[in-house]
């Protein structure tokens, strides 16, 4: 579905991407580990758009992307759950999700998606007149995933979704991932430092250390390399 | 349909007090000089609140488009005047110059400085402003820094008792009818996808990306928008009604600096907030002049800090928490 090849980018005259490739299959979980200044929000963020890459290609259902704008990007149906939440704090839950469905064929299902949202995330559903800024940790999280999932998209990206929760909302997080991709079709790329979890939930793993792919395989050989393990993911 | 009529319905109380403004300054003698001022702020305030308050961008140099705006008004009479067949025409092309200069302005500057955020912005308009004004002084165009004196031009070409009446009132009541139209356009802006756009830039500028607001385009518009408006007050209230120019006069930050406070002290982001804030601003400003010459700068600026910290969201914001879930709620925005 989503393919990246050889791509470049950075910021300022710093480069941080050198040349990383990879491929996200359709209707599957990829993961993308590495450890911290690997590189991976620029990547999320290069094939986003926000930053514009300086080489290579991404394409998108057989569709050359690499230098559309970000609102295009999300018009294709890619959505990005960016890390540290932000949320729209001083709107309320509602408001936030409403805001999700921006673009326009997302507004025409709006009913749909919301009622998806919130059997998804019942807490949302008690709390939607709150204001977003006044949610616990854990359910800020959920609200930034239901707004991705209010843009209908058919590719969602999450940056550290489980970043700051305690271990058993994390849990909770990756069960909601699994959903989305078992019940609801979706296809995930997930970018994570928690090792563990990721290589339950993936299908198939990279990762990223310095800028570069170092490895690439099932979550199984991953697992099964010690090599591997000791090098790049410290377990 | 009547939903669309009632998702304009907070223009009433907005309008109402211009019209009441015009009729006080049209009735009452000796008026017409304070309403005219008065106006003047609160268009002013409201043409800077239609980029300031909904994007939550700051922009220290809007005083450039009212100085464009003052600057096309000028040329367009100064080169035009001597075609004597264009009648009151020579004010249309003025009004149409400073658009124009304002539009070219609006739309270099929103593609330079908007790249930019918070102080970076700001600074980047101050310094596209001075840049501006030293450009005119120095390269000596359009009349250098001894700047474009058109009253004479003026006079001649329409009559002294036209030019009368233009200058002690069409300039003052158009800066109404600009006044109105700005309060029309924010409404519009605010209740529609635009003003969802950005409302989700000013809360959160990377998240409205990842959603898929095309920002750029968006704050552009309203970019746009709000110099415009500021040009076509500065073309009337300054360049039609004084019949002169000078670059030193009007690229000068001190009227941006009115605008944020007429702006911060009615309530930012608000539509009744700039209308509100210019009457206090230009009632005091008046009246402080009248009692205290000379001084009324030195007790102006500890009443601003005081009602800015005892209302950090303006006399609307406190007034809207005041109304909420009460019948004037829907007026009040």
């Amino acid at each position: 579905m989503l393919k990246v090849e050889n791509i470049e980018s950075g910021y300022g005259s710093m480069q941080v991407l050198w040349g990383p490739s990879l491929e996200v299959k359709k209707g599957s979980i990829t993961s993308l580990l590495g450890p911290n200044g690997a590189g991976k929000t620029t990547l999320l963020m290069t094939i986003l758009g926000s930053i514009e890459p300086w080489g290579g290609k991404i394409t998108y259902e057989d569709r050359e992307v690499t230098h559309l704008p970000t609102h295009k990007k999300v018009d294709l149906g890619i959505s990005l759950v960016p890390e540290g939440k932000h949320l729209f704090v001083d709107m309320s839950v509602h408001e936030n999700l409403v805001m999700g469905a921006y673009r326009k064929e997302a507004l025409k299902n709006i009913d749909d998606s919301l009622e998806l949202v919130y059997s998804l995330f019942p807490v949302l559903k008690e709390r939607d007149r709150q204001k977003a800024g006044t949610l616990s940790g854990g359910e800020q999280q959920m609200l930034t995933i239901a707004r991705a999932i209010m843009t209908k998209p058919k590719m969602i990206m999450l940056d550290e979704p489980s970043q700051g929760l305690a271990p058993k909302l994390v849990a909770e997080v990756f069960e909601t991932i699994q959903k989305l991709e078992a019940e609801f079709g979706l296809t995930i790329l997930l970018v994570e430092q928690n090792v563990v979890a990721s290589l339950n939930a993936a299908s198939y793993v990279y990762i990223l250390h310095e800028g570069r792919i170092k490895v690439e395989g099932n979550p199984e050989d991953i697992r099964g390399s010690a090599d591997i393990r000791e090098a790049y993911l410290g377990i | 349909m009547k939903k669309n009529i009632v998702k304009y319905y907070p223009l009433i109380p907005v309008l109402a007090v211009y019209l009441i403004m015009f009729l006080i300054g049209f009735f009452m003698p000796g008026m017409w000089q304070m309403v005219a001022l008065l106006a003047f702020y609160c268009a002013l305030g409201q043409s800077w609140n239609i980029f300031m308050g909904m994007t939550g961008y700051v922009d220290f140099g809007y005083v450039t488009f009212i100085a464009l705006g003052t600057y096309g008004m000028s040329l367009g009479i100064t080169y035009f005047s001597q075609f004597e067949w264009l009648g009151m025409g020579i004010i249309v092309i003025g009004l149409i110059l400073a658009m124009f200069l304002a539009a070219l302005a609006a739309l270099l500057e929103a593609a330079i400085a908007l790249r930019l955020r918070g102080a970076y912005f700001a600074i980047a308009c101050i310094g596209i402003n001075e840049g501006l004004r030293y450009f005119i002084e120095g390269a000596k165009i359009w009349g250098g820094s001894e700047g474009l004196i058109f009253f004479g031009a003026l006079t001649q070409s329409l009559g002294r008792e036209t030019v009368n009446q233009l200058t002690t009132f069409w300039a003052d009541f158009s800066v109404f009818v600009i006044a109105a139209l700005a309060a029309f356009l924010n409404m519009h802006y605010m209740r529609s996808k635009i003003g969802y756009a950005l409302t989700a830039v000013r809360e959160d500028e990377d998240a409205a990306k990842v959603m898929g607001v095309n920002t750029t385009k968006y704050k552009t518009l309203a970019f746009l928008t709000s110099g415009l408006l500021g040009a076509a007050v500065g073309a009337m209230a300054w360049g039609l009604k004084l019949g002169h120019v000078y670059p030193g006069d009007v690229f000068v930050i001190h009227y941006t600096i009115e605008c944020i406070v007429v702006v911060l002290l009615g309530g930012a982001g608000t539509l009744l907030g700039p209308v509100v804030g210019g009457l206090i601003y230009g009632l005091s400003k008046y009246w402080l002049a009248i009692i205290m010459p000379g001084f009324q700068l030195l007790i102006f600026a500890p009443i601003i800090i005081i009602i800015i910290v005892a209302f950090p969201e303006g006399v609307i914001g406190v007034l809207k928490q005041r109304v909420k879930r009460t019948a004037l709620e829907k007026y009040i925005v």
